[in-house]
């Protein structure tokens, strides 16, 4: 359902979705209930003539019931949410799988800055491959991310793998994602950084095991030269 | 209360439009409107801030600033992985929808009033310096004046921890190496010529003796 919005590819991305879609169809039962009873309530008891209101203290064990079963619903459901959310919790920010390849993004104001391993798929070697604003990655390889911000908190958000997590300076926060499917996706920042936080978007491209090698092998070991550069005559405002 | 209300609705469809301006809106916005998203990091008056690496952009001669936003905008300055404040400035003037806008910021930072940086930088030898600018002088003026005939932006006034800063950035290859940066490419032997942070303070400090 919401894949029909934002396309879901990656491996934990439909465990998310699942935990939106339960909440919504509980808190939407409960709430479509909660509006009939309310609104019944008041058309059943609409003045009419000749019947005096009364106070209803609702310490009868029949009145008292309308508040104490729905809290107890709730409770419940509660629960139930809580347990759902923090297995996926875990399986998604706590229990990270082995990785194939471990990336490193660094947030600025307003830019997103890339260090990929290269073709020795090791970090901090001579063969990384720093990029900005675009971020390359292998389909169906598990990949470990070290974020890290150089100025103020961020937040690195791949909508289409349901991946979020915030950016604090001083700190190094490890993550994980594996891509189910190749193309081109936004990386957007979800934590306002300041007055460019709007125009800092970043591109993932996620690429088959022969793309990236090829990228890998024709990239490494420049530097600086890896940023995507536009001629000034196509551009038009907002990239 | 319906105050607020009316206020967060003004606000979430302002924000809903985000930076594509609708149909009817005015095309091209002056450079004094433009001018409001630079004001927040150099200043209304274009001074700069040196507590996050403004630099003062106040007087700028008009070709200089179109010139640089027109590189920050493909990507030829502003795109290495460790010019921090040049990734800064690549979205920024990037809010420049057309060619029009960014000559219309561009005329208008050109025409607020030159000032003069306080010095900052610590160690520098102005007399010293007074020889190695002789090298700066044939295109940026004895006076640092700057020169249009030869692309080459005033330097008196602006702060001293700027023009360090970009040295060091030209001399590393953070600023300049991009091939499509002509101007940036004349400057990286120039700022390669000064041996270390100390030549460069001292050069810094002869300008600093300019009066702009």
């Amino acid at each position: 359902m919401i894949d029909q919005y934002v396309e879901s590819i990656s491996t934990f991305s439909g465990d998310i979705d699942n935990v939106i879609w339960v909440v919504f169809l509980i808190v939407g039962f409960w709430f479509v209930l909660a509006e009939l009873v309310f609104f019944g309530l008041i058309f059943k008891f609409l003045a009419k003539p000749g019947v005096k209101a009364k106070y209803v203290s609702g310490e009868r064990p029949e009145e008292k019931r309308w508040v104490t079963l729905p809290h107890y619903a709730t409770l419940a459901f509660d629960v139930a949410i809580i347990v759902l959310a923090i297995k996926v919790w875990h399986d998604v920010k706590i229990d990270l799988p082995k990785a194939d390849s471990t990336v490193r993004v660094i947030s600025q104001q307003w830019a997103w800055t890339f260090v990929h391993p290269g073709p020795d798929n090791q970090l901090d070697t001579p063969d990384d491959i720093t990029t900005v604003d675009e971020l390359h990655v292998e389909k169906d390889k598990t990949y470990h991310f070290e974020l890290t911000s150089r100025d103020v908190l961020h937040s690195f958000s791949v909508p289409v793998f349901r991946l979020k997590q915030d950016a604090i300076p001083g700190r190094i926060i490890k993550g994980w994602f594996k891509a189910t499917q190749t193309g081109q996706y936004d990386i957007q920042c979800t934590e306002i950084c300041g007055i460019g936080h709007g125009i800092m978007p970043a591109r993932i491209i996620i690429e088959s095991p022969a793309q990236h090698r090829t990228w890998n092998q024709s990239n490494a070991p420049k530097v600086a030269d890896a940023a995507p550069t536009t001629p000034p005559t196509q551009l038009g405002g907002m990239p | 209360m319906h105050r607020l209300m009316s206020v967060s609705l003004a606000f979430a469809i302002v924000a809903s439009f985000g930076c594509i301006r609708p149909e009817g809106a005015k095309k091209t916005l002056a450079g004094s409107e433009l001018y409001a998203a630079c004001a927040s990091c150099h200043g209304e008056a274009g001074a700069g801030n040196a507590s996050i690496a403004a630099p003062n952009i106040a007087g700028l001669p008009a070709w200089y600033v179109e010139a640089q936003l027109v590189k920050y905008r493909s990507g030829i300055r502003g795109y290495h992985p460790e010019d921090i404040e040049g990734l800064r400035m690549r979205p920024m003037s990037r809010q420049m929808m057309d060619e029009a806008e960014v000559k219309a910021v561009a005329a208008y930072v050109s025409s607020l009033k030159a000032v003069k940086a306080a010095p900052s930088v610590q160690g520098g030898d102005a007399t010293a310096g007074a020889g190695q600018y002789a090298t700066c002088q044939a295109c940026h003026g004895d006076k640092g004046q700057g020169m249009d005939a030869t692309k080459a932006p005033p330097l008196a006034g602006q702060y001293d921890w700027y023009l360090v800063s970009q040295l060091k950035k030209f001399k590393g290859g953070v600023r300049g190496a991009h091939p499509l940066d002509t101007t940036g490419a004349q400057m990286r032997p120039m700022a390669s010529m000064l041996a270390d942070e100390q030549a460069m303070k001292n050069v810094v400090a002869h300008i600093g003796t300019f009066s702009r």
